[in-house]
Protein backbone atom coordinates (compact mmCIF):
# COMPACT_ATOMS: atom_id res chain seq x y z
CA UNK A 1 0.00 0.00 0.00
CA UNK A 2 1.26 3.21 -1.22
CA UNK A 3 0.78 5.43 1.69
CA UNK A 4 2.50 8.12 3.38
CA UNK A 5 2.69 7.02 6.33
CA UNK A 6 3.77 8.49 9.31
CA UNK A 7 2.98 6.78 12.52
CA UNK A 8 0.23 8.38 14.57
CA UNK A 9 2.63 11.33 16.61
CA UNK A 10 1.54 14.07 17.24
CA UNK A 11 -1.93 15.99 16.80
CA UNK A 12 -2.39 17.40 13.18
CA UNK A 13 -1.68 20.83 12.83
CA UNK A 14 -3.67 23.07 11.17
CA UNK A 15 -3.65 22.88 7.35
CA UNK A 16 -2.07 25.89 6.20
CA UNK A 17 -0.41 27.80 8.37
CA UNK A 18 0.41 31.85 8.16
CA UNK A 19 3.74 32.84 9.48
CA UNK A 20 2.61 35.96 10.18
CA UNK A 21 -0.38 35.76 12.39
CA UNK A 22 -2.88 37.37 10.36
CA UNK A 23 -5.78 36.04 12.40
CA UNK A 24 -8.43 38.43 11.33
CA UNK A 25 -7.98 37.46 8.05
CA UNK A 26 -4.83 35.39 6.34
CA UNK A 27 -5.51 35.87 3.23
CA UNK A 28 -5.53 39.72 3.80
CA UNK A 29 -3.27 41.05 1.35
CA UNK A 30 -4.73 38.19 -1.60
CA UNK A 31 -8.08 40.22 -1.56
CA UNK A 32 -8.00 42.11 -4.32
CA UNK A 33 -10.10 40.32 -7.49
CA UNK A 34 -9.25 41.62 -11.32
CA UNK A 35 -12.00 40.29 -13.85
CA UNK A 36 -11.09 40.03 -17.50
CA UNK A 37 -13.87 39.20 -20.07
CA UNK A 38 -12.63 36.67 -22.33
CA UNK A 39 -14.39 34.90 -25.33
CA UNK A 40 -14.18 31.73 -26.97
CA UNK A 41 -14.95 31.03 -30.57
CA UNK A 42 -15.57 27.53 -32.26
CA UNK A 43 -16.75 26.32 -35.44
CA UNK A 44 -17.31 22.68 -35.51
CA UNK A 45 -17.31 20.71 -38.63
CA UNK A 46 -20.01 17.99 -38.00
CA UNK A 47 -20.38 14.89 -39.66
CA UNK A 48 -24.25 13.49 -38.68
CA UNK A 49 -22.42 10.16 -40.08
CA UNK A 50 -24.52 7.04 -40.87
CA UNK A 51 -27.90 9.19 -39.98
CA UNK A 52 -27.24 11.70 -42.39
CA UNK A 53 -30.00 10.07 -44.89
CA UNK A 54 -32.53 11.33 -42.86
CA UNK A 55 -31.47 14.82 -43.06
CA UNK A 56 -30.81 13.96 -46.91
CA UNK A 57 -34.71 12.63 -47.08
CA UNK A 58 -36.23 15.39 -45.34
CA UNK A 59 -35.27 17.91 -48.18
CA UNK A 60 -37.54 15.53 -50.09
CA UNK A 61 -40.01 16.23 -47.75
CA UNK A 62 -39.99 12.08 -46.74
CA UNK A 63 -39.58 11.54 -43.27
CA UNK A 64 -37.64 8.03 -42.33
CA UNK A 65 -37.28 6.18 -39.47
CA UNK A 66 -35.18 2.97 -39.19
CA UNK A 67 -36.72 -1.05 -39.02
CA UNK A 68 -34.52 -3.40 -36.96
CA UNK A 69 -35.22 -6.50 -38.85
CA UNK A 70 -34.78 -8.70 -35.48
CA UNK A 71 -36.95 -7.05 -32.84
CA UNK A 72 -39.24 -5.07 -35.45
CA UNK A 73 -38.71 -1.66 -33.66
CA UNK A 74 -38.65 1.32 -35.73
CA UNK A 75 -35.97 3.79 -34.32
CA UNK A 76 -37.02 7.49 -34.60
CA UNK A 77 -34.30 9.34 -34.65
CA UNK A 78 -32.58 6.42 -36.49
CA UNK A 79 -30.05 4.01 -35.47
CA UNK A 80 -27.48 2.47 -38.05
CA UNK A 81 -27.45 -0.09 -35.38
CA UNK A 82 -30.28 -1.49 -33.52
CA UNK A 83 -28.57 -0.50 -29.58
CA UNK A 84 -30.68 -3.66 -28.62
CA UNK A 85 -29.97 -6.34 -31.02
CA UNK A 86 -26.97 -5.13 -32.48
CA UNK A 87 -28.38 -5.45 -35.64
CA UNK A 88 -28.20 -3.49 -38.76
CA UNK A 89 -30.96 -1.30 -39.52
CA UNK A 90 -33.57 -0.76 -42.77
CA UNK A 91 -34.58 2.88 -43.60
CA UNK A 92 -38.46 3.07 -43.63
CA UNK A 93 -40.73 5.84 -44.52
CA UNK A 94 -43.22 6.66 -41.98
CA UNK A 95 -46.48 8.72 -42.55
CA UNK A 96 -45.54 11.54 -40.62
CA UNK A 97 -48.69 11.20 -38.47
CA UNK A 98 -49.20 10.82 -35.00
CA UNK A 99 -50.24 11.47 -31.33
CA UNK A 100 -48.94 14.04 -29.19
CA UNK A 101 -47.45 12.71 -25.86
CA UNK A 102 -46.29 15.43 -24.05
CA UNK A 103 -45.30 19.09 -24.12
CA UNK A 104 -44.06 22.14 -22.72
CA UNK A 105 -44.46 26.03 -23.46
CA UNK A 106 -41.14 27.77 -23.36
CA UNK A 107 -40.82 31.58 -22.10
CA UNK A 108 -37.36 31.82 -23.03
CA UNK A 109 -35.59 31.87 -26.65
CA UNK A 110 -32.51 29.63 -26.90
CA UNK A 111 -29.39 31.57 -27.93
CA UNK A 112 -28.58 27.89 -29.94
CA UNK A 113 -31.46 27.12 -31.95
CA UNK A 114 -34.06 28.81 -34.11
CA UNK A 115 -37.29 28.78 -32.43
CA UNK A 116 -39.18 31.64 -33.86
CA UNK A 117 -38.66 33.77 -30.96
CA UNK A 118 -40.28 33.06 -27.72
CA UNK A 119 -43.05 31.34 -26.09
CA UNK A 120 -42.47 28.35 -28.15
CA UNK A 121 -44.01 24.83 -27.78
CA UNK A 122 -41.57 21.52 -27.27
CA UNK A 123 -43.53 18.38 -27.44
CA UNK A 124 -43.30 14.69 -27.75
CA UNK A 125 -44.92 13.14 -30.24
CA UNK A 126 -45.55 9.43 -31.12
CA UNK A 127 -45.71 8.69 -34.69
CA UNK A 128 -47.26 6.51 -36.79
CA UNK A 129 -45.16 3.51 -37.29
CA UNK A 130 -42.04 4.55 -34.86
CA UNK A 131 -41.38 2.71 -31.45
CA UNK A 132 -40.04 5.89 -29.98
CA UNK A 133 -41.02 9.32 -29.20
CA UNK A 134 -40.00 12.33 -31.25
CA UNK A 135 -38.75 15.89 -29.99
CA UNK A 136 -39.70 18.58 -31.84
CA UNK A 137 -41.37 21.95 -32.10
CA UNK A 138 -45.17 22.29 -32.15
CA UNK A 139 -46.72 25.50 -34.17
CA UNK A 140 -49.69 26.84 -35.28
CA UNK A 141 -51.41 26.26 -31.68
CA UNK A 142 -52.14 27.99 -28.64
CA UNK A 143 -51.28 25.33 -25.69
CA UNK A 144 -54.26 26.32 -23.69
CA UNK A 145 -55.70 23.91 -27.09
CA UNK A 146 -53.69 21.19 -26.31
CA UNK A 147 -54.75 17.78 -24.98
CA UNK A 148 -52.75 14.22 -23.88
CA UNK A 149 -53.27 11.86 -27.03
CA UNK A 150 -54.76 14.70 -29.62
CA UNK A 151 -53.77 14.32 -33.64
CA UNK A 152 -50.93 15.89 -35.07
CA UNK A 153 -48.50 16.06 -38.43
CA UNK A 154 -45.44 16.66 -40.02
CA UNK A 155 -45.30 19.76 -41.56
CA UNK A 156 -42.53 20.19 -44.23
CA UNK A 157 -41.07 23.87 -44.94
CA UNK A 158 -39.55 25.00 -48.22
CA UNK A 159 -37.53 27.81 -47.67
CA UNK A 160 -33.85 27.62 -46.15
CA UNK A 161 -32.85 26.54 -42.91
CA UNK A 162 -29.68 26.36 -40.85
CA UNK A 163 -30.01 23.28 -39.39
CA UNK A 164 -31.46 20.36 -41.40
CA UNK A 165 -34.05 19.71 -38.18
CA UNK A 166 -35.84 23.10 -38.91
CA UNK A 167 -37.13 21.40 -42.15
CA UNK A 168 -39.81 19.93 -40.24
CA UNK A 169 -42.29 20.73 -37.22
CA UNK A 170 -45.43 19.50 -35.69
CA UNK A 171 -48.67 20.89 -36.21
CA UNK A 172 -52.12 19.96 -35.24
CA UNK A 173 -53.65 17.33 -38.00
CA UNK B 1 -29.74 -1.07 15.36
CA UNK B 2 -26.26 -0.82 16.38
CA UNK B 3 -26.11 -4.96 16.21
CA UNK B 4 -27.47 -4.58 12.64
CA UNK B 5 -25.22 -2.00 12.14
CA UNK B 6 -21.94 -4.01 12.51
CA UNK B 7 -22.99 -6.41 9.48
CA UNK B 8 -24.36 -3.62 6.97
CA UNK B 9 -22.68 -3.41 3.57
CA UNK B 10 -20.22 -6.26 5.19
CA UNK B 11 -19.96 -8.95 2.28
CA UNK B 12 -15.74 -9.60 3.31
CA UNK B 13 -15.38 -5.98 1.13
CA UNK B 14 -12.88 -3.46 2.33
CA UNK B 15 -14.76 -1.26 5.14
CA UNK B 16 -14.48 2.66 4.14
CA UNK B 17 -14.74 5.23 6.00
CA UNK B 18 -16.02 9.14 6.08
CA UNK B 19 -12.93 11.07 7.95
CA UNK B 20 -13.55 14.07 7.12
CA UNK B 21 -16.55 16.85 4.88
CA UNK B 22 -15.51 20.31 3.68
CA UNK B 23 -17.41 22.68 1.95
CA UNK B 24 -16.74 26.43 0.51
CA UNK B 25 -18.97 28.85 1.08
CA UNK B 26 -21.82 28.50 -1.96
CA UNK B 27 -23.32 31.62 -4.21
CA UNK B 28 -24.57 32.82 -7.08
CA UNK B 29 -21.33 34.67 -8.31
CA UNK B 30 -18.11 34.02 -5.97
CA UNK B 31 -15.83 37.01 -6.80
CA UNK B 32 -13.59 36.67 -4.07
CA UNK B 33 -11.78 33.83 -5.04
CA UNK B 34 -11.23 31.26 -7.96
CA UNK B 35 -12.62 28.20 -8.62
CA UNK B 36 -8.94 27.04 -7.20
CA UNK B 37 -9.26 28.83 -4.54
CA UNK B 38 -12.71 27.35 -3.64
CA UNK B 39 -11.27 23.93 -4.25
CA UNK B 40 -8.69 24.76 -1.26
CA UNK B 41 -11.11 25.86 0.91
CA UNK B 42 -13.10 22.41 1.15
CA UNK B 43 -9.90 20.56 0.75
CA UNK B 44 -8.52 22.41 4.20
CA UNK B 45 -11.95 22.23 5.71
CA UNK B 46 -12.64 18.65 5.24
CA UNK B 47 -8.41 18.32 6.40
CA UNK B 48 -8.84 19.73 9.52
CA UNK B 49 -12.26 18.04 9.98
CA UNK B 50 -10.91 14.91 9.64
CA UNK B 51 -7.79 15.17 11.75
CA UNK B 52 -5.31 14.47 8.35
CA UNK B 53 -2.59 16.21 7.57
CA UNK B 54 -2.37 16.76 3.24
CA UNK B 55 0.97 14.72 3.41
CA UNK B 56 -1.27 11.57 4.42
CA UNK B 57 -3.67 11.30 1.50
CA UNK B 58 -2.76 8.41 -1.20
CA UNK B 59 -4.41 9.70 -3.64
CA UNK B 60 -7.69 12.00 -5.74
CA UNK B 61 -10.41 11.91 -7.15
CA UNK B 62 -11.53 14.98 -8.93
CA UNK B 63 -15.14 15.67 -10.21
CA UNK B 64 -16.54 18.70 -12.23
CA UNK B 65 -18.80 18.24 -15.19
CA UNK B 66 -17.88 20.83 -17.88
CA UNK B 67 -14.87 22.44 -18.70
CA UNK B 68 -16.50 25.22 -20.75
CA UNK B 69 -17.70 27.25 -17.64
CA UNK B 70 -14.55 28.17 -15.95
CA UNK B 71 -12.88 27.88 -19.51
CA UNK B 72 -10.30 25.22 -18.66
CA UNK B 73 -9.38 21.98 -19.58
CA UNK B 74 -7.68 19.76 -17.58
CA UNK B 75 -8.68 21.54 -14.37
CA UNK B 76 -8.36 18.02 -12.06
CA UNK B 77 -4.39 18.16 -11.96
CA UNK B 78 -4.98 21.95 -11.89
CA UNK B 79 -6.88 21.34 -8.31
CA UNK B 80 -4.52 18.08 -7.32
CA UNK B 81 -1.19 20.29 -7.46
CA UNK B 82 -3.17 23.69 -5.83
CA UNK B 83 -2.62 21.42 -2.76
CA UNK B 84 0.16 19.87 -3.62
CA UNK B 85 -0.31 16.34 -4.30
CA UNK B 86 1.56 15.53 -6.97
CA UNK B 87 3.17 12.88 -7.39
CA UNK B 88 0.34 10.88 -6.30
CA UNK B 89 -2.52 9.45 -8.76
CA UNK B 90 -5.31 11.38 -9.56
CA UNK B 91 -7.97 10.88 -11.92
CA UNK B 92 -10.92 12.95 -13.07
CA UNK B 93 -14.26 11.53 -13.03
CA UNK B 94 -17.53 13.18 -15.33
CA UNK B 95 -20.87 12.22 -15.42
CA UNK B 96 -23.43 15.52 -15.40
CA UNK B 97 -25.23 15.58 -12.27
CA UNK B 98 -23.92 12.54 -11.22
CA UNK B 99 -20.12 13.63 -11.47
CA UNK B 100 -19.88 13.83 -7.63
CA UNK B 101 -21.50 10.75 -7.02
CA UNK B 102 -19.50 9.12 -9.48
CA UNK B 103 -16.16 10.46 -7.92
CA UNK B 104 -17.16 8.80 -4.59
CA UNK B 105 -17.59 5.62 -5.81
CA UNK B 106 -14.10 5.93 -7.73
CA UNK B 107 -12.48 6.36 -4.35
CA UNK B 108 -14.85 3.56 -2.82
CA UNK B 109 -13.49 1.41 -5.66
CA UNK B 110 -9.78 2.57 -5.70
CA UNK B 111 -9.67 2.46 -1.73
CA UNK B 112 -11.52 -1.69 -2.12
CA UNK B 113 -8.46 -2.04 -4.92
CA UNK B 114 -5.78 -1.22 -2.78
CA UNK B 115 -4.43 1.66 -4.42
CA UNK B 116 -4.20 3.48 -1.11
CA UNK B 117 -5.61 3.51 2.25
CA UNK B 118 -6.90 7.09 2.37
CA UNK B 119 -8.57 9.09 -0.97
CA UNK B 120 -9.39 12.52 -1.28
CA UNK B 121 -12.80 13.17 -2.95
CA UNK B 122 -13.04 17.21 -4.69
CA UNK B 123 -15.86 18.73 -6.51
CA UNK B 124 -16.45 21.72 -8.15
CA UNK B 125 -17.78 23.99 -10.23
CA UNK B 126 -18.29 28.04 -11.58
CA UNK B 127 -21.62 28.14 -12.62
CA UNK B 128 -23.20 31.12 -11.32
CA UNK B 129 -22.20 34.25 -13.88
CA UNK B 130 -18.91 32.30 -15.52
CA UNK B 131 -21.36 32.62 -18.71
CA UNK B 132 -24.15 34.50 -19.36
CA UNK B 133 -27.76 32.03 -18.19
CA UNK B 134 -28.33 31.59 -21.79
CA UNK B 135 -24.63 30.38 -22.30
CA UNK B 136 -25.02 28.56 -19.18
CA UNK B 137 -28.35 26.89 -20.39
CA UNK B 138 -26.83 26.50 -23.41
CA UNK B 139 -23.38 24.00 -21.90
CA UNK B 140 -26.23 22.21 -20.04
CA UNK B 141 -27.94 21.73 -22.93
CA UNK B 142 -25.35 20.32 -24.59
CA UNK B 143 -24.68 17.55 -22.27
CA UNK B 144 -28.69 16.76 -24.35
CA UNK B 145 -28.27 15.16 -27.59
CA UNK B 146 -26.69 18.14 -29.81
CA UNK B 147 -27.43 15.79 -32.93
CA UNK B 148 -31.61 15.83 -32.43
CA UNK B 149 -32.13 17.41 -29.45
CA UNK B 150 -30.87 20.83 -29.41
CA UNK B 151 -31.29 22.21 -32.87
CA UNK B 152 -34.75 21.66 -31.93
CA UNK B 153 -34.84 24.72 -28.90
CA UNK B 154 -34.47 21.42 -26.35
CA UNK B 155 -33.07 22.44 -22.84
CA UNK B 156 -32.82 20.04 -19.86
CA UNK B 157 -36.13 22.58 -17.98
CA UNK B 158 -38.18 21.26 -21.24
CA UNK B 159 -37.38 17.65 -21.02
CA UNK B 160 -38.06 17.71 -17.41
CA UNK B 161 -41.11 19.86 -17.77
CA UNK B 162 -42.54 17.07 -20.39
CA UNK B 163 -41.70 14.34 -17.77
CA UNK B 164 -43.53 15.81 -15.00
CA UNK B 165 -46.70 16.88 -17.50
CA UNK B 166 -46.75 12.65 -17.78
CA UNK B 167 -46.25 12.46 -14.21
CA UNK B 168 -49.36 14.47 -13.62
CA UNK B 169 -52.11 12.86 -16.21
CA UNK B 170 -50.69 10.04 -15.12
CA UNK B 171 -50.80 10.19 -11.32
CA UNK B 172 -53.13 13.46 -10.69
CA UNK B 173 -50.08 15.14 -9.35
CA UNK B 174 -50.42 18.88 -8.91
CA UNK B 175 -48.32 22.01 -9.62
CA UNK B 176 -49.16 22.79 -5.71
CA UNK B 177 -47.66 19.40 -4.51
CA UNK B 178 -44.22 20.47 -6.90
CA UNK B 179 -44.27 23.86 -5.31
CA UNK B 180 -44.39 22.32 -2.05
CA UNK B 181 -41.10 20.55 -2.86
CA UNK B 182 -39.50 24.41 -3.58
CA UNK B 183 -41.24 25.87 -0.12
CA UNK B 184 -39.37 22.57 1.66
CA UNK B 185 -35.73 23.26 0.23
CA UNK B 186 -35.40 26.93 0.33
CA UNK B 187 -36.79 27.00 3.83
CA UNK B 188 -34.61 24.15 5.18
CA UNK B 189 -31.54 26.08 3.37
CA UNK B 190 -32.70 29.20 6.32
CA UNK B 191 -30.77 26.43 8.83
CA UNK B 192 -27.39 26.05 6.78
CA UNK B 193 -24.98 28.67 7.36
CA UNK B 194 -23.28 28.05 3.79
CA UNK B 195 -26.60 28.10 1.73
CA UNK B 196 -27.21 30.04 -1.12
CA UNK B 197 -31.07 30.97 -1.21
CA UNK B 198 -32.57 30.60 2.01
CA UNK B 199 -35.55 31.69 1.64
CA UNK B 200 -39.12 31.38 3.70
CA UNK B 201 -41.48 31.32 0.79
CA UNK B 202 -45.18 30.14 0.24
CA UNK B 203 -46.80 27.93 -2.24
CA UNK B 204 -48.82 30.91 -3.83
CA UNK B 205 -45.16 32.80 -4.49
CA UNK B 206 -43.70 29.35 -6.29
CA UNK B 207 -46.52 29.52 -8.25
CA UNK B 208 -46.56 32.83 -9.24
CA UNK B 209 -42.87 32.98 -10.70
CA UNK B 210 -42.35 32.80 -14.00
CA UNK B 211 -43.02 30.10 -16.02
CA UNK B 212 -40.03 28.88 -17.79
CA UNK B 213 -41.38 25.81 -19.36
CA UNK B 214 -44.65 25.14 -18.40
CA UNK B 215 -45.33 23.45 -15.82
CA UNK B 216 -42.13 24.60 -14.44
CA UNK B 217 -41.84 27.94 -12.73
CA UNK B 218 -38.28 29.66 -12.00
CA UNK B 219 -39.02 28.87 -8.32
CA UNK B 220 -39.23 24.79 -9.42
CA UNK B 221 -36.10 25.25 -10.41
CA UNK B 222 -32.46 24.59 -8.82
CA UNK B 223 -29.81 27.48 -8.31
CA UNK B 224 -27.16 27.94 -11.03
CA UNK B 225 -24.25 28.00 -8.37
CA UNK B 226 -20.36 28.24 -7.68
CA UNK B 227 -18.73 26.31 -4.71
CA UNK B 228 -16.77 23.58 -3.78
CA UNK B 229 -17.20 20.47 -1.31
CA UNK B 230 -14.53 18.16 -0.55
CA UNK B 231 -14.61 14.53 1.24
CA UNK B 232 -11.65 12.35 2.85
CA UNK B 233 -12.26 8.21 2.59
CA UNK B 234 -10.44 5.80 4.08
CA UNK B 235 -10.66 2.51 5.04
CA UNK B 236 -11.34 1.69 8.40
CA UNK B 237 -7.90 -0.24 9.26
CA UNK B 238 -5.89 3.49 7.59
CA UNK B 239 -8.05 5.31 9.51
CA UNK B 240 -7.51 3.44 12.72
CA UNK B 241 -3.77 3.67 12.74
CA UNK B 242 -3.82 7.20 10.86
CA UNK B 243 -6.33 9.21 11.88
CA UNK B 244 -5.52 11.53 14.83
CA UNK B 245 -9.28 12.54 15.74
CA UNK B 246 -11.04 8.49 14.57
CA UNK B 247 -11.12 7.17 18.11
CA UNK B 248 -13.01 10.22 19.59
CA UNK B 249 -15.85 10.49 17.14
CA UNK B 250 -18.56 8.33 15.69
CA UNK B 251 -17.46 6.10 12.19
CA UNK B 252 -19.36 7.25 9.37
CA UNK B 253 -19.22 4.00 7.16
CA UNK B 254 -19.87 4.35 3.21
CA UNK B 255 -22.19 0.96 3.11
CA UNK B 256 -24.18 1.05 -0.20
CA UNK B 257 -22.71 2.04 -3.68
CA UNK B 258 -24.86 2.14 -6.69
CA UNK B 259 -24.77 3.11 -10.38
CA UNK B 260 -27.31 2.60 -13.08
CA UNK B 261 -28.50 4.47 -16.53
CA UNK B 262 -31.02 4.96 -18.82
CA UNK B 263 -31.30 5.68 -22.26
CA UNK B 264 -30.34 9.51 -22.56
CA UNK B 265 -33.35 10.56 -25.21
CA UNK B 266 -36.61 10.31 -22.68
CA UNK B 267 -37.81 9.70 -26.49
CA UNK B 268 -36.62 6.83 -26.36
CA UNK B 269 -37.54 5.33 -22.87
CA UNK B 270 -40.58 3.01 -22.79
CA UNK B 271 -43.49 4.82 -22.46
CA UNK B 272 -44.56 3.00 -19.33
CA UNK B 273 -41.49 4.18 -17.63
CA UNK B 274 -41.64 7.15 -19.07
CA UNK B 275 -42.73 9.06 -15.92
CA UNK B 276 -40.98 7.33 -13.47
CA UNK B 277 -36.41 7.65 -13.01
CA UNK B 278 -36.12 3.44 -13.84
CA UNK B 279 -32.29 3.87 -13.59
CA UNK B 280 -32.27 5.28 -10.47
CA UNK B 281 -34.50 2.63 -8.82
CA UNK B 282 -32.24 0.63 -10.08
CA UNK B 283 -28.95 2.00 -9.00
CA UNK B 284 -31.13 2.73 -5.25
CA UNK B 285 -31.90 -1.16 -5.80
CA UNK B 286 -28.07 -1.47 -5.69
CA UNK B 287 -27.19 0.64 -2.73
CA UNK B 288 -30.05 -1.08 -0.63
CA UNK B 289 -28.39 -4.58 -1.40
CA UNK B 290 -24.77 -4.17 -0.65
CA UNK B 291 -25.86 -2.31 2.57
CA UNK B 292 -28.78 -4.35 3.60
CA UNK B 293 -31.65 -2.01 3.60
CA UNK B 294 -35.01 -3.51 3.07
CA UNK B 295 -37.18 -0.81 3.76
CA UNK B 296 -35.79 1.82 2.71
CA UNK B 297 -38.46 4.47 4.12
CA UNK B 298 -38.73 2.71 7.80
CA UNK B 299 -34.65 2.59 7.84
CA UNK B 300 -33.29 5.27 6.68
CA UNK B 301 -33.12 8.58 8.83
CA UNK B 302 -32.22 11.23 6.49
CA UNK B 303 -31.97 11.68 2.56
CA UNK B 304 -29.62 14.29 0.18
CA UNK B 305 -31.80 13.22 -3.20
CA UNK B 306 -31.33 15.39 -6.30
CA UNK B 307 -34.27 18.28 -6.29
CA UNK B 308 -32.90 19.56 -10.05
CA UNK B 309 -36.64 20.48 -10.08
CA UNK B 310 -39.82 19.98 -7.66
CA UNK B 311 -41.11 17.28 -9.47
CA UNK B 312 -37.52 15.50 -9.88
CA UNK B 313 -37.83 15.24 -6.13
CA UNK B 314 -41.44 14.08 -6.02
CA UNK B 315 -40.20 11.27 -8.99
CA UNK B 316 -36.74 10.37 -7.05
CA UNK B 317 -39.35 9.42 -3.57
CA UNK B 318 -40.87 6.83 -6.02
CA UNK B 319 -37.94 5.33 -7.30
CA UNK B 320 -36.10 5.57 -4.12
CA UNK B 321 -38.86 3.25 -3.09
CA UNK B 322 -39.78 5.75 -0.12
CA UNK B 323 -43.92 5.76 -1.89
CA UNK B 324 -45.27 3.61 -4.27
CA UNK B 325 -45.70 5.18 -8.10
CA UNK B 326 -47.49 8.14 -8.38
CA UNK B 327 -48.22 8.46 -4.33
CA UNK B 328 -45.53 11.43 -3.99
CA UNK B 329 -47.85 14.05 -4.45
CA UNK B 330 -50.03 12.86 -2.08
CA UNK B 331 -46.68 12.18 0.47
CA UNK B 332 -45.50 15.77 0.13
CA UNK B 333 -49.13 17.01 1.42
CA UNK B 334 -48.93 14.97 4.10
CA UNK B 335 -45.23 16.11 5.06
CA UNK B 336 -43.42 13.39 5.51
CA UNK B 337 -40.22 14.58 4.25
CA UNK B 338 -40.19 17.66 5.62
CA UNK B 339 -37.76 18.25 8.96
CA UNK B 340 -39.61 16.55 11.51
CA UNK B 341 -41.43 14.37 9.64
CA UNK B 342 -40.70 10.66 9.28
CA UNK B 343 -38.18 11.02 6.82
CA UNK B 344 -36.58 14.71 6.51
CA UNK B 345 -34.96 15.09 3.02
CA UNK B 346 -32.57 17.69 1.51
CA UNK B 347 -32.52 18.89 4.70
CA UNK B 348 -29.44 21.35 3.67
CA UNK B 349 -31.80 22.81 0.74
CA UNK B 350 -30.61 20.65 -1.51
CA UNK B 351 -30.01 21.87 -5.05
CA UNK B 352 -32.94 24.47 -4.67
CA UNK B 353 -32.24 26.26 -1.33
CA UNK B 354 -28.61 25.36 -0.81
CA UNK B 355 -26.98 25.63 -4.41
CA UNK B 356 -26.05 23.48 -7.26
CA UNK B 357 -22.58 23.57 -8.65
CA UNK B 358 -22.85 20.37 -10.91
CA UNK B 359 -19.66 18.42 -10.05
CA UNK B 360 -19.87 19.31 -6.18
CA UNK B 361 -23.13 17.71 -5.64
CA UNK B 362 -23.24 14.80 -4.80
CA UNK B 363 -20.08 15.20 -2.80
CA UNK B 364 -21.82 18.31 -0.81
CA UNK B 365 -24.88 16.01 -0.57
CA UNK B 366 -22.62 13.23 1.13
CA UNK B 367 -21.04 15.91 3.57
CA UNK B 368 -24.54 16.80 4.50
CA UNK B 369 -25.42 13.44 5.25
CA UNK B 370 -22.02 12.71 7.07
CA UNK B 371 -22.85 15.80 9.48
CA UNK B 372 -25.73 14.90 10.10
CA UNK B 373 -25.02 11.10 11.26
CA UNK B 374 -22.44 12.74 13.38
CA UNK B 375 -25.03 14.96 15.05
CA UNK B 376 -23.15 17.95 13.95
CA UNK B 377 -25.39 19.82 12.10
CA UNK B 378 -27.48 23.10 13.12
CA UNK B 379 -30.14 22.14 15.23
CA UNK B 380 -32.31 23.83 13.90
CA UNK B 381 -32.08 21.18 10.78
CA UNK B 382 -30.33 18.51 12.58
CA UNK B 383 -32.43 15.46 12.57
CA UNK B 384 -32.19 13.62 16.07
CA UNK B 385 -30.28 10.46 16.34
CA UNK B 386 -29.82 10.06 12.88
CA UNK B 387 -28.19 6.55 12.11
CA UNK B 388 -28.88 5.92 8.33
CA UNK B 389 -28.50 8.51 5.24
CA UNK B 390 -29.05 8.38 1.90
CA UNK B 391 -27.43 10.41 -0.83
CA UNK B 392 -28.48 10.52 -4.45
CA UNK B 393 -27.43 11.95 -7.92
CA UNK B 394 -27.60 11.91 -11.40
CA UNK B 395 -26.89 13.17 -14.90
CA UNK B 396 -29.21 14.05 -17.35
CA UNK B 397 -33.27 13.42 -16.56
CA UNK B 398 -32.09 10.45 -14.42
CA UNK B 399 -29.40 9.00 -17.55
CA UNK B 400 -26.51 8.27 -15.24
CA UNK B 401 -27.79 7.77 -11.36
CA UNK B 402 -25.73 7.85 -8.20
CA UNK B 403 -26.95 6.34 -5.14
CA UNK B 404 -24.67 6.56 -1.55
CA UNK B 405 -25.42 4.94 1.88
CA UNK B 406 -23.84 6.21 4.94
CA UNK B 407 -24.01 4.66 8.49
CA UNK B 408 -23.07 5.88 11.77
CA UNK B 409 -21.76 2.86 13.90
CA UNK B 410 -22.58 2.67 17.10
Amino acid sequence: MASWERGLSEPARRTVTDPLGRDQDPFADFRRVMLLELEQRFRYRHSLGKTSRFFLALEEGVLLGSRCLACGGVWLPPRALCPDDLTITSWQELPGTGRLMSWTGCSRAPSYADTGGAPYLLAYVALEGASTLFLHRLRGVDEGELEPGMPVRVAFSRGPVGHPLERFWFEPA
Amino acid sequence: MAERARTRGDRGLTDVVVLGVGLSRFSHDRLDGSIRDWVVEAVTAALEDGGLERDRLDLSVMAYESDHLAGQLGQGIIWHDSVGLAPRPTVRVEGGGATGGLAIRSALAQLRAGFGGCALVVGAERVGKSVSSATATELFAMSSDTDWELPVGGHFTAYYAMIMREHMRRYGTTEEQMAQVSVKNHGNARFHPLAQKPMALTVEEVMASPVIASPYKLLDCSLLSDGAAALVLATREWARRNAHSFADRPVIRLVGSGVATDRPRPGDRPWGAFAGFAAKRRAAEMAYAMAGVEEPRKELDVAEIYDSYTGAELMAYEALGLCEPGESGEMSDLGVFELGGELPINPSGGLLGFGAAAGATGIAQAAEIVTQLRGEADPRRQVEGAQLGLTDSHAGTATICAVHIFEREG
